[in-house]
């Protein structure tokens, strides 16, 4: 909202000096009102003086140019202009004399054209920035005196505009008048504050009622209509003062009845429409909804076909405006329009805000009905305002006028409590100072009863409280609570904690202050949620296994997510959870995170080549497979109710990690499951790797290379628990991110949801004496996994006999060392040999030569026999 | 002396002033003292000579080693002091480029968001999370965003099309919405706990911009806090306490009145600039405070959607961008730099 200074002021009565743009500035913005920019207008324009003609001649040089003599209140001056709209001799004009220096920049110096001097210049409406009328220079009213400063003559030539940010709360500061009454609260309860309010004239018409005039068939809708047949009216422009006022609040002028209509729209923030009358069948409207159908042109030209919903203005046929948002053309004010009917309504806001939306048409009326115009005394007065000015500047007489009502809100009663708005604030407003503010909102305020004694008395009362000195803060003389009623511009007022609000607002957020009511050392100890706690953990972890954290958005492009969608081990399309709206074609929320973190890894690798080590720890999105389960859902949230909670997706947060060796490089598979480990670790548990084993081998994931995956598992009270998938990513994807082919990226991902709760770690006796080591070079097919060789050492070494008292065994917690995973010469084809480092120790002592090698020999048999029961060609090289 | 013993002396001295290292050192000890050495050899000649001639063999003999010994150990610390001012002479350039482990990062706004978290954790706050699709009852309804509230307006609402479920009455059926905002967990929380409740909600959030300085996905914290006797002063108070804790500097508190639908009173909440504790600087443009976010007393009309006794009960509620935070924090000049994972970026906030 657009506000102009001067034009405020204007409405200010004061005893002082108006506030200066930047203190109304800063009440505004304290006021809640946020002055968010300010445009000062006007500069240099001081200068300009009021010029007659004295005498026009052509310039005996050049053609276009006239050379006019000008007297400026002192003394007759020879001025070249070029414009061909120069008035005849007599005319007014606006001068720029030598020295002066326009708005735009332009320095008035003498000049001498073609030999003539021209001593000044005479301005466009244009050049003094007050119009953009291109036609030719200014024309000033005849009654302008000549040698007058100009701006003198015409208010709002020298302004501030002040950009308000009104919030949706505050239709009434959607006018200059409502924003005028929040500084007159303001100023007047100040300590010695006086402000009154000064409205403009608006004398009551004294033309009949004539109820046929104006009829409501939609009384939910429209709560108040107020109409009036204008007679006489003439169409022509508007005097210069409105045309100045109105281009400074950024409205273009067009006639002197639009002129009017948005004057009054910016002084009282109510809509008004004017009908040529003469188009309107029978010479009168119905407010009404649309028939079945029904279709209307509106102002914009545009045909619109209306629902049975939608409010209209109709005359005894049709629609002829879309109630609230847009009048329509054939009805519309023309160049050649003498008759009118001009509107001032109240319409429901819902309704309004439903059709503006609906017709995509926001419009100036629609913003200001949708938030709730004023439909009391203020609706009137702003018609009252209007007729004035239509009688004055364009001759129009009001013949009729009718009134009808439907229902209209009504207004709330509202208990305030002194007591309930300190406690609410931290702090006490002075009870003279609250009674100011209210009166200066029009808020109605019966104090201990006073309003039965009649508003005169009351009125004394209040004038002798308020001039009271002695009693500043004191309240017992008052009931513990104020009966306010709130005025009808203010329909935000709707119950205590709003008018509690106004105090604060005026009284001043500063002087809260700063008191716990609880103090910091009697509250009990609060707490993270623990699935937090646990991502935090695993963030740490992969943090210190080197990986980096991205943050990357929750959608996606669905082509994205189809590479996951398989339905074994994806989310298939049909529980994509959908963006009904989206931005950048991104319209599925992610069922991975791979795009997010491959989108990443396509930034990177295009800007450099260092290695690309990467995690994300984000929640992903499907809908439950097949029916909702009623029954515990949804996990990990506070339940509000279930009838929403069963309405919602699944949420569920995962880890992916992204490894990336830089340039053309692999990535380590080994790098990746160790980073795995050591996160997991950091919540107390210890890695599995497995495929599974017979009947049980788990099914490939489409997504990742098919030679290159495992399962990641965890150990727990009831055997390894399933917590993610590693292995390289598939080609396919590679490619189908536009990554170079054959690149090999390392992936992994873990279901924070399903780690077990983890245990505490229990310690481990250090050994205390050294162990002896045994090398083992073993040749197996490349298909046998080395989990599975490890677990056949093991498990030979779990059950051969030992004997004596302390027996050597492997040595607890560093067993098993894996050396090198060697392919090529001397290894047959399709195997490989694993290098194998086993650990002897005893607990209590050293051990010898002699006790390890049969040991080791027979460990190495029994795991040998075993694993060719899988692989029947493992050997010991 | 023996002739024998003056020569070994004499061999020995020769061949001593060549050691240049302790190992020859040591090779040259052997040779003379060693059970196979040349010196220890003559011993076994004392045997060899006439009675009377061997005491003086014997003493000389053992003068003998006991010179050489001595010279040993001379030549010893000689060497040893050698090569400890050949090692003081080294000179090591430590002004080279530090070589750095390849340590990983938490996101900055990652780490904002724990340091928040952190902060009202100390002040009593529990951690209450809620899920981002939600229902438009509690991200818009139960906050008094009506269906027809203007306020609508004011978040650009990203919309789910929601699932097809069996056996819901058609007045139950929610529109689904990625939430425009944490005060949804306010709502949660608010339906299951009983007061006194002291919550932060940090989280992510959606709204429909996108431009250099809004991205459709970002990031907020809400603080709630209800209970008998709560005030507008207790929130003022919260928040000092918060800017000692997170910036180590009691910060100035302003309100400003403005409007929020699901508060009332409801305000905007500036912090002193903590770059120049208020003294004006660039970063608050010469201000003294830098704007963080909106705040006020819960709107009695909320606690009487979430069954809380409005009468008995009152509450602050705040909420800001963690995004616009990290950024101020940090001074990360493009909101872009958060979201498109450049390594390069990251490695600056290594924590």
């Amino acid at each position: 909202m657009l506000i102009s200074h001067q034009w405020l002021c204007s409405l200010l009565d004061l005893d002082g000096p108006a506030p200066d743009a930047d203190a109304l500035a800063t009440i505004l913005t304290g006021l809640g009102l946020e002055v968010e920019a300010m445009h000062r207008h006007g500069a240099g324009v001081e200068a300009i003086l009021v010029a007659e003609i004295r005498g026009k001649a052509p310039h005996p040089q050049a053609g276009k140019l006239t050379v006019v003599e000008l007297f400026d209140g002192e003394r007759t001056l020879s001025v070249c202009c070029g414009a061909s709209n120069l008035p005849p001799v007599g005319g007014k004009v606006a001068l720029a004399p030598i020295g002066a220096r326009l708005p735009g920049g332009l320095e008035i110096a003498p000049r001498e054209l073609r030999g003539v001097a021209s001593q000044g210049m005479i301005c466009s409406e244009t050049e003094l920035e007050i119009g953009v009328d291109g036609d030719g220079i200014l024309i000033l009213p005849d009654e302008f005196p000549a040698g007058a400063r100009l701006h003198t003559l015409v208010p709002g030539m020298v302004d501030t505009v002040l950009e308000l940010g009104v919030t949706p709360n505050r239709p009434d500061a959607l006018g200059h008048i409502g924003v005028a009454r929040d500084v007159v609260a303001y100023l007047s309860s100040r300590p010695g504050g006086r402000a009154a309010l000064k409205l403009p004239p608006a004398p009551a018409v004294m033309a009949p009622q004539d109820p046929q005039l104006v009829s409501i068939a939609a009384p939910d809708r429209c709560g108040r209509y107020l109409g009036y047949a204008i007679s006489g009216v003439k169409v022509g422009p508007s005097p210069l003062w409105l045309r100045v006022r109105l281009h400074r609040l950024g409205l273009r002028p067009i006639s002197n009845l639009v002129d009017i209509t948005n004057l009054v729209l910016m002084e009282f923030g109510q809509p008004l429409h004017a009908f040529d009358r003469s188009k309107l069948a029978e010479g009168r409207v119905v407010v009404r909804r649309a028939h079945h159908e029904e279709g209307l042109r509106t102002l914009d030209g545009t045909d619109r076909a209306l629902a049975q919903d939608d409010l209209v203005i109709a005359d005894a046929d049709d629609a002829q405006a879309l109630a609230g948002v847009m009048g329509g053309a054939a009805s519309a004010v023309s160049a050649g329009t003498t008759e009118l009917l001009l509107e001032a309504a109240w319409f429901a806001p819902p309704g309004i805000r439903v059709s503006a939306r609906r017709h995509a048409l926001a419009t100036d009326a629609s913003y200001r009905y949708e938030r709730g115009v004023d439909h009391g005394a203020g609706l009137e007065r702003a018609a009252l305002r209007a007729l004035a000015l239509i009688a004055e500047l364009a001759h129009g007489r009001c013949i009729a006028q009718a009134e009808a009502l439907g229902a209209r809100p009504p207004r709330p009663v509202i208990d305030l409590r002194p007591a309930r708005a300190e406690a609410l604030l931290g702090v006490a407003v002075p009870t003279l100072e609250a009674l100011a503010i209210f009166r200066g909102l029009e808020i109605e305020v019966d104090v201990d009863g006073l309003s039965d004694r009649g508003p005169t008395e009351r009125d004394a009362a209040e004038t002798i409280l308020l001039a009271d000195p002695e009693t500043p803060n004191r309240s017992p003389r008052w009931s513990p609570s104020w009966r306010c009623v709130a005025p009808t511009h203010r329909p935000d007022l709707q119950r205590e904690a709003d008018l509690i609000d106004e105090l604060m607002r005026h009284h001043g957020l500063d002087h809260v202050p700063a008191r716990f009511c609880v103090p910091r050392e009697a509250r009990p100890a609060a707490s993270a949620d623990a699935m937090s706690v646990r991502g935090d953990l695993l963030s740490d972890g992969l943090r210190e296994a080197g990986l980096q954290e991205i943050v990357s958005l929750a959608f996606v492009a669905e082509e994205k997510l189809l590479h996951f969608s398989d339905s074994h081990d994806g989310v298939p399309e049909d529980r994509f959870v959908r963006v009904a709206n989206p931005m950048r074609g991104a319209g599925v929320m992610r069922t991975k995170l791979v795009p997010g973190l491959l989108d990443a890894l396509v930034h990177n690798t295009a800007r450099h080549g260092r290695p690309v080590r990467l995690f994300e720890l984000g929640r992903v999105y499907a809908w439950p497979r097949g029916q909702v389960d009623p029954v515990g859902f949804p996990a990990g949230f506070p339940v509000g109710t279930r009838a929403v909670d069963v309405q919602l997706p699944h949420e569920r947060t995962l880890a992916g990690l992204l490894l990336h060796a830089g340039g053309r490089a692999h990535a380590d598979p080994r790098v990746l499951t160790g980073a795995v480990a050591h996160a997991i670790g950091r919540l107390g548990h210890r890695l599995h790797l497995s495929h599974g084993t017979g009947t049980h081998a788990a099914p490939t994931v489409s997504w990742l290379h098919p030679g290159a995956q495992i399962r990641l598992a965890v150990a727990s009270v009831s055997g390894p628990v399933d917590i993610g998938v590693a292995g390289e990513l598939h080609p396919e994807l590679i490619a189908a991110w536009g990554l170079p082919d054959g690149l090999r990226v390392a992936y992994a991902e873990i279901d924070l949801a399903a780690l077990p709760t983890a245990a505490v770690a229990k310690a481990r006796e250090i050994p205390r004496f050294p162990a002896t080591s045994r090398d083992l070079s073993l040749e197996i097919p490349i298909t046998l996994p080395a989990a599975a060789v490890l677990t056949a050492l093991r498990s030979a070494a779990a059950v051969l006999p030992a004997p004596g008292e302390d027996p050597v065994r492997l040595q607890a917690g560093e067993d098993i060392e894996l050396l090198e995973d060697y392919r090529g010469a001397g290894v047959p084809e399709g195997h490989r040999a694993l290098l194998l480092r086993l650990h002897y120790a005893a607990a209590g002592r050293s051990v010898t030569d002699a006790e390890v090698s049969p040991l080791h020999a027979a460990i190495v048999e029994q795991a040998c026999l075993a694993l060719r029961a899988r692989a029947p060609s493992v050997r010991p090289r | 002396m023996s002739p024998l013993l003056a020569a070994q002396i004499q061999q020995f001295h020769a061949a001593l002033a060549s050691v240049t290292s302790e190992e020859a050192l040591y090779e040259l000890q052997v040779a003379y003292l060693g059970k196979k050495g040349s010196v220890t050899a003559l011993k076994g000649e004392m045997g060899k000579l006439p009675p009377a001639e061997r005491k003086d063999f014997g003493a000389a003999w053992n003068r003998t080693r006991d010179e050489i010994e001595a010279a040993l150990e001379r030549h010893r610390d000689v060497l040893k002091a050698r090569a400890r001012d050949l090692d003081l002479a080294r000179v090591v350039d430590l002004s080279m480029p530090p070589l750095r482990p390849p340590v990983g990062s938490l996101h900055p706004l990652t780490q904002t968001r724990r340091r928040l978290s952190e902060t009202f954790i100390r002040l009593g706050f529990d951690v209450a999370v809620g899920p981002h699709v939600e229902g438009e009852q509690f991200n818009f309804d139960d906050l008094n965003i009506g269906k027809d509230h203007p306020a609508r307006d004011m978040a650009d609402t990203f919309f789910v099309e929601p699932a097809a479920i069996r056996g819901l009455a058609p007045g139950d059926v929610q529109e689904l919405v990625l939430r425009t905002h944490t005060s949804p967990v306010q709502i949660r929380t608010m339906r299951t706990r009983k007061p006194p409740i002291r919550i932060i909600a940090p989280g992510t959030t959606f709204r429909r911009d996108d431009d250099a300085t809004h991205s459709p996905m970002f990031h907020q914290i809400e603080g709630l806090y209800i209970d008998e006797g709560v005030s507008l002063a207790d929130l003022k108070a919260t928040l000092m306490a918060f800017t000692e804790d997170f910036f180590g500097q009691r910060l100035a508190v302003r309100f400003r009145p403005s409007f929020f639908p699901f508060v009332e009173p409801g305000a905007e909440f500036d912090l002193g600039c903590p770059f120049c504790s208020g003294r004006g600087c660039n970063l608050c443009k010469h201000t003294g405070y830098i704007e963080i976010g909106g705040c006020g007393m819960v709107h009695p009309g909320v606690l009487e959607h979430c069954g809380i006794d409005s009468e008995r009960y009152t509450g602050w509620a705040f909420g800001f961008g963690i995004d616009r935070m990290t950024m101020m924090l940090h001074q990360i000049p493009h909101l872009r730099l958060m979201f498109e994972g450049d390594t390069r970026f990251l490695e600056q906030f290594p924590c």
